[in-house]
């Protein structure tokens, strides 16, 4: 095991429970945690809580309280909540230390906020003076913590209060600025579209900035929007190709690397956004080959993230237009999932192979035994994943086989959510071949 | 997208939880403990992915503690895996300096990796950058 993790190992625990000879203020808060975990029933449990919560209660009405002891109590209120316990009556304080703490308490106010507070509370407009106040601020931090909140939990009616700002930020001289706007967009965009149809230049701008974490940002607008319409940004396949052709040839600076890999989220984000593009579309799809084949060839390290590209790439290949040499390398890789001895290869595998068998049937019947196998496998998530797979081959040849497999997987299952999905799939089949009668009672019998 | 994000101890108690959609308070302990109760089960050589309910679990586990996430059926699961290895080498990069119990610093650095069940930033500097400076700050 190397170092890091080793350290990590045994840092993290520590993280929670170790003694530490740390200030006053974490240690009301590691108290707290050591008792909870100390009691055995549910019952001390919320009588502890009860105690904790009305001590709170008279700290954050005293006026002597300071904001570095207000944001001692959030933290503490933040967890009492974790935990399911009301702490209602220190929102409004929370919106109180982002307004008057220093830097740090700022934020945890804002934290506190994040968590405590969701989409149409009334409190949320209280807020909007501290954001825009924030928002203005000349010192970065503040900026960007306004933008973080604003990104997470904003009231949608007080949009136009701050958009002008926000948008102002995206040609800000520093990056994490720009690129934390570009995010509030997003936000604003899932919340309330209208308000930002007008600024498309604007994210088009973003996505060519020289930054790459700033274009990384633009790309969740840009995925969404193409989901929704790809014909409208056919357009931009060349700029998704380069970028990723960039990626994948190394060139973004060390650090954005994850284990020798570079940027292996960035690379699956744009291998989505090309196959939703390349979709149906035969002259885009020719636009992408070249990179889809280079993705496939240098992600052949032994890595998970390697392996998690490689799905995405092969995923990709079988969207969009077909070409039968990257097929070919496509079927190979899958080949290789489902017979890796690592589970969670061969899970991917399965599940790469119920996404392509509607393109490629015969892909599947080249692993029959495999999946035969995998349909006995002592994992449950295994299993399931082979049945979904198997509702996708049935024939008239194989139907009977394949319900009576998926009426034994149900009889030893437990998940009622599970029950009632494979129930469905069983039933579908039994309408689709209706002379198997047998299988019809047994579904009824079943429901 | 990611639904939620929790760090949980082998007996069931949450340590940290992140929602990115909106669960009733309520309900929160008695589904985590449902779902950690799933994930303990599983053996050492079943894969590290569960279907629960209409949604998947990804967990990882490090020594006494469960990292589990919660994704949508469109999501990498391997991809989520090595996620949650990222999160906890940042983890590591930051506190090795100071092991000290914060809470609310372990949902700073979450809030610069992951905004609305989005991986935004995997980059460790720059996940890093914003709580470096305020640490700063806050000690002059």
């Amino acid at each position: 095991m190397s170092d890091v993790v080793e350290k990590t190992l045994t840092a993290l625990p520590g993280l929670f429970d170790s003694q530490t000879g740390a200030a006053k203020i974490t240690n009301r808060l590691k108290q707290l945690i050591k008792s909870i975990t100390e009691l055995t029933s549910k019952h001390e449990e919320e009588n502890l809580m009860k105690q904790e919560l009305s001590a709170m209660k008279e700290q954050v009405s005293s006026p002597n309280t300071t904001m570095k002891q207000m944001r001692e109590v959030m933290v503490r209120a933040m967890y009492c909540e974790m935990l399911g316990y009301d702490a209602s009556f220190t929102y409004i304080h929370a919106i109180k230390l982002a307004q008057q703490g220093s830097v740090l308490e700022k934020r945890v106010g804002y934290l506190a906020v994040s968590l405590f507070l969701s989409e149409g509370h009334e409190l949320l407009l209280l807020l909007v003076n501290t954001v825009l106040k924030d928002l203005q601020s000349t010192n970065l931090i503040e900026a960007c913590m306004a933008l973080t909140v604003v990104a997470q939990v904003f009231p949608k009616d007080m949009i136009p209060a701050v958009l002008p700002l926000v948008e102002d930020k995206l040609s800000h001289p520093k990056e994490i600025i720009r690129r934390k706007a570009v995010l509030a967009l997003y936000k604003f965009y899932l919340i309330a579209p209208n308000q930002v149809q007008h600024i498309h230049a604007k994210f088009r701008k973003a996505l060519c900035d020289k930054d790459p974490g700033v274009m990384t940002s633009s790309l969740h607008i840009y995925l969404q929007l193409i989901r929704e319409s790809p014909d409208g940004y056919k357009d931009l396949t060349g700029s998704f190709v380069a970028i990723l052709k960039q990626v994948v040839g190394g060139k973004l600076p060390m650090d954005f690397n994850y284990h020798n890999v570079p940027a292996p989220w960035l690379q699956i984000q744009l291998l989505r956004i090309l196959s939703l593009l390349g979709r149906e579309d035969q002259s885009t799809s020719e636009l992408m080959y070249e990179v889809l084949d280079e993705s496939l060839r240098r992600a052949e390290m032994n890595h998970n993230i390697t392996y998690a590209i490689l799905y995405e790439c092969v995923k990709a290949v079988y969207t969009i237009h077909p070409k039968a040499e990257l097929l070919e390398k496509a079927a190979r890789c899958i080949g290789n999932f489902v017979l890796s001895p690592k589970i969670n290869l061969k899970y991917l595998g399965l599940k790469a192979l119920t996404y392509v068998v509607q393109h490629d049937a015969k892909l599947a019947l080249q692993h029959q035994m495999t999946i035969i196998e995998c349909l006995d496998h002592s994992d449950f998530t295994i299993k399931r994943e082979t049945l979904e797979l198997l509702f996708r081959i049935t024939n008239a040849q194989n139907v009977t086989v394949i319900v009576e497999k998926m009426l034994d997987f149900l009889r030893g299952c437990n998940d009622e959510h599970t029950v009632i999905h494979l129930v469905g799939k069983v039933a579908e089949l039994a309408e689709k071949y209706p002379f198997h009668s047998l299988t019809v009672t047994n579904v009824t019998r079943m429901r | 997208m990611i639904k939620f994000l929790l760090m949980v101890n082998k007996q069931g108690q949450t340590r940290l939880s992140k929602y990115y959609e909106q669960v009733d308070l309520g309900k929160r302990a008695a589904l985590e403990a449902d779902m950690v109760r799933g994930c303990l089960a599983r053996r050492k050589e079943e894969c590290s992915f569960v279907e629960y309910k209409d949604y998947k679990l990804v967990y990882r586990q490090y020594a006494a503690l469960f990292i589990v996430v919660g994704i949508t059926e469109n999501e990498n699961e391997l991809s989520i895996y090595e996620l949650v290895h990222n999160f906890v080498e940042v983890l590591d990069k930051y506190f090795s300096r100071v092991i000290m119990f914060n809470l609310d610093k372990v949902h700073i650095i979450l809030d610069e990796m992951i905004i609305n069940g989005h991986i935004v930033e995997t980059n460790k500097n720059r996940i890093l950058a914003p709580l470096l400076a305020l640490d700063k700050m806050a000690e002059s």
